[in-house]
């Protein structure tokens, strides 16, 4: 009995070894029993804990296991190239998080083919300054002729630590994007540990090596919030919508997300943003027992003719007395 | 044959029948002529072209590096009789007395103050002279070039112009006369002769790192680094590939030199053909700046953050050209497309103010499009929003939409007929963000306006 006890320690710790190894990946377990919905396992072979990247939604991370692993390959899908501005957009809210939450390097590399960034526009450095707080001293920009030269240069700057992040965009499904290139690039972020966003626009879903995918669509955006309470018809902080179509240790699902560019932080979309709004008198009444003064100004029909006008406006006789012909003497 | 330039081919015909007739092509001769003249860069970096035939070659200074001036007459006759040229050489202390040389004579070389006893017995075309002034000094009985010498200089200035005296005193060395080379002079440069030809490209990039390391040694003792390096390479049959890098940093390093050569190996691949093995490697410091030497770190070792970028971006640009990989930077202007602009990213624009973000904050997308496209575009009242409009052949409803904001033309800087645009943030039914603009005024202006998209919002 206590040799297989030993045994099974001995056979658990070389497997773990073998999984450090491999760098394999995390994995979900299903929990025993279904009653209690925090009993599931993830079982992340080898990665530290603290490597995760916490998207700041309980439910999108507990649904993640805890978080999105920063040392990884992460595939985004944009469905349509005009979706381009939504996918866009939560990868440099993935990215604006990574470098509050890391005190890495602050520059940010952003590959992209030529055809992508014609089509669906090339990042704007005063947009991305006043959303994501990331200055445009910190992004550089590399145009790439090809897919697989977007790769080649994603591979040489993901072993850089001088970058906090590298975003590789690309539109379509290009041949060099197989398994070997996304497996090469995910070893790599996972060696420096540091997060490698795959974007792409418009492609389909195929087998590649990242460990999650996201699938981004745009979602309407909140309304401003006044002080008087949010003010109808207007186009606030952005929403997206997202799915985690593919993950060995995440449930999928599907979060509305709204993402707040003061906090620089994502806020559930189905809870208010804040307190529900006092829509009590902003000056407290007074006390004493006196009677409170009616508001200054009243509404007042314009006066008769020869009547007179209220707040002082001349009077019809008044107002024109100089405009009369004058009568000859 | 009695044929002549600018003889008719009917009449070439007439006498010969049986004539070959070839089309001239110029723009091929110069390609050729420009190909020589790659070519005799082995010789000296100083090399100009003469006309539509002829090629001027500075010397100075390099003959003894081929054995003297004489040895390197025949070395250029030779290597060129073999490439199958046949080239009339001279040589002269000046242009001009070179010039004549090259025509006139068979491979002479002439000494210092020998030009006029040279040139005495010349026709006139021995001067570079215009054509007409040619005719004119003939036509009074001036044929050779001694009778002119021999007369006086002012009666001839005054009937025949200033021309034909710098003409004289260019071919005496009386007057200096420079050459205008075709390539800049590198600073620096460093090459090896072979005697056998090399053919496999892992020989040259080894010998391209034996010459980096004598490089390495000239640089250090000017306390420079290389911001731009180029590799020559002649090949046996007079080809020159030329290949080029830059860096963003001055480069002083063997290792990384030689990292940037194979990147751009590498993409030009089968560009750069061997053929029969190059027989001339040179590499050099086109571009020179000062080198920053620093003490390394007793505890820490490692190089300046953002050193890795710059050798990262090098190797990136040395691949697909110097405007691959580019850094943002604000810039003053209402005009969003002129709102910022990319610079390499080695260039720190610190006199450029980033103006404060917080102080004029207006929504501006994350996206904007090259070129704004044209829209299809149905509103309900002319100067408001959309109501859907059309985009890639695409229907989008607009469901809300803010604005206008009014960006008016930069008339400082813009042209006068340049418009006024009002933008309007727009959300289509399906959440989409978009930035689209009115260009001008109904009514106002004598084009109708228009819509176009140019940005997309997260």
């Amino acid at each position: 009995m206590a040799t297989s006890a030993l045994a099974k320690d001995i056979v658990f710790a070389l497997r773990q070894q073998i999984a450090k190894i491999e760098g394999a990946l995390p994995e979900r377990l299903a929990a025993p029993d279904k009653a209690e919905e925090s009993a599931v396992i993830v079982r992340r072979h080898g990665v530290a804990a603290h490597t995760l990247l916490q998207i700041g939604v309980e439910e999108i991370d507990a649904a993640l296991g805890g978080g999105l692993e920063a040392g990884a390959l992460t595939e985004l899908h944009g469905r349509e190239t005009r979706d381009a501005g939504a996918s866009a957009g939560f990868v440099l809210c993935l990215v604006s998080l990574w470098m509050k939450a890391a005190t890495a390097a602050p520059f940010i590399l952003w590959i992209g083919t030529e055809e992508v960034f014609r089509e669906a526009g090339f990042p704007y450095g005063r947009g991305i300054l006043g959303l994501f707080g990331i200055p445009p001293e910190n992004l550089l920009f590399a145009a790439a002729p090809k897919p697989s030269d977007a790769l080649w240069i994603a591979e040489e700057a993901a072993v850089l630590s001088d970058f906090a992040a590298v975003i590789v965009e690309l539109r379509g499904s290009p041949r060099a994007l197989d398994l070997t290139a996304t497996r090469r690039l995910h070893r790599r972020a996972q060696k420096v540990g540091r997060p490698v966003f795959l974007l792409r626009q418009g492609a389909v879903a195929e087998p590649t090596a990242a460990p999650v995918r996201f699938v981004l669509s745009a979602s309407a955006a909140g309304l401003r919030e006044t002080l008087d309470g949010p003010l109808p018809l207007s186009i606030g902080p952005p929403g997206f919508e997202v799915e985690i179509s593919k993950s060995r240790a995440a449930a999928s699902g599907r979060f509305v997300l709204e993402w707040n560019a003061d906090e620089r932080i994502f806020e559930d979309r189905r809870r208010g943003r804040f307190a529900p709004p006092d829509r009590g008198a902003l000056v407290s009444l007074s006390g004493g027992g006196q009677a409170v003064e009616e508001a200054l100004g009243a509404v007042v029909a314009f006066g008769q003719s020869g009547a007179r006008a209220a707040h002082h406006q001349p009077s019809r006789e008044q107002h024109t007395a100089h405009l009369r012909p004058r009568r000859a003497s | 044959m009695r044929l002549k330039r600018g003889m008719g081919i009917a009449d070439a015909r007439a006498m010969h029948p049986s004539i070959e007739i070839v089309e001239a092509e110029p723009d091929a001769d110069k390609e050729l002529l420009d190909g020589l003249a790659d070519w005799c860069d082995r010789y000296t970096p100083l090399v100009a072209l003469d006309g539509v035939d002829g090629l001027f070659l500075d010397i100075s200074g390099c003959a003894h590096l081929f054995g003297g001036e004489r040895a390197m007459l025949d070395d250029i006759a030779k290597r060129l009789l073999g490439q199958g040229f046949c080239v009339k050489l001279g040589a002269a202390s000046t242009p001009g007395g070179a010039w004549a040389a090259a025509r006139f004579s068979n491979a002479a070389i002439l000494t210092p103050k020998s030009e006029s006893a040279f040139l005495a017995p010349l026709p006139l075309s021995a001067l570079r002279l215009a054509p007409e002034l040619r005719e004119r000094l003939e036509g009074v009985g001036l044929r050779r070039v001694g009778t002119l010498l021999q007369a006086p200089r002012a009666p001839l200035a005054r009937r025949f112009g200033k021309g034909l005296l710098l003409r004289l005193d260019q071919a005496l060395g009386a007057v200096e006369e420079a050459i205008s080379p075709r390539l800049p002079v590198a600073p620096l440069s460093v090459e090896r002769f072979l005697p056998e030809p090399l053919v496999r490209m892992e020989d040259v990039e080894h010998l391209l790192g034996l010459l980096a390391n004598t490089l390495k040694g000239d640089l250090e003792r000017r306390g420079e680094g290389a911001r731009r390096l180029e590799l020559q390479l002649f090949r046996v049959d007079g080809l020159v590939s030329r290949i080029a890098v830059g860096a963003a940093r001055p480069l002083r390093d063997p290792r990384l030199i030689l990292k940037l050569f194979r990147e751009r190996l590498a993409v030009l691949g089968d560009q750069v053909d061997a053929g029969y093995g190059f027989d001339l490697v040179r590499l050099s410091a086109a571009l020179v700046a000062p080198f920053e030497d620093r003490q390394a770190d007793l505890v820490d070792s490692a190089g300046e953050e953002g050193e890795g970028i710059a050798h990262f971006a090098d190797r990136v640009r040395a691949r697909y050209g110097p405007e691959t990989i580019v850094r943002p930077v604000l810039v003053e202007s209402h005009i969003p497309e002129h709102a910022v602009t990319a610079v390499a990213v080695e260039d720190r624009l610190e006199a450029m103010p980033i103006p404060d973000v917080q102080d004029e904050n207006p929504e501006r997308p994350i996206r904007l499009l090259q070129h704004p496209e044209l829209l299809q575009v149905s509103a309900e009242v002319p100067e408001g929003p959309p109501i859907h409009f059309r985009w890639r052949s695409a229907l989008h409803k607009v469901a809300r939409s803010e604005g206008p904001e009014r960006i008016a033309p930069e008339w400082w800087r813009d042209r006068a007929d340049a418009e006024t645009r009002d933008y309007f943030r727009i959300e289509d039914t399906e959440g989409r963000r978009f930035w689209l603009f009115r260009r001008g005024f109904y009514g106002t202006a004598a084009r109708p306006p228009a819509w176009f998209m140019h940005g997309l919002f997260s």
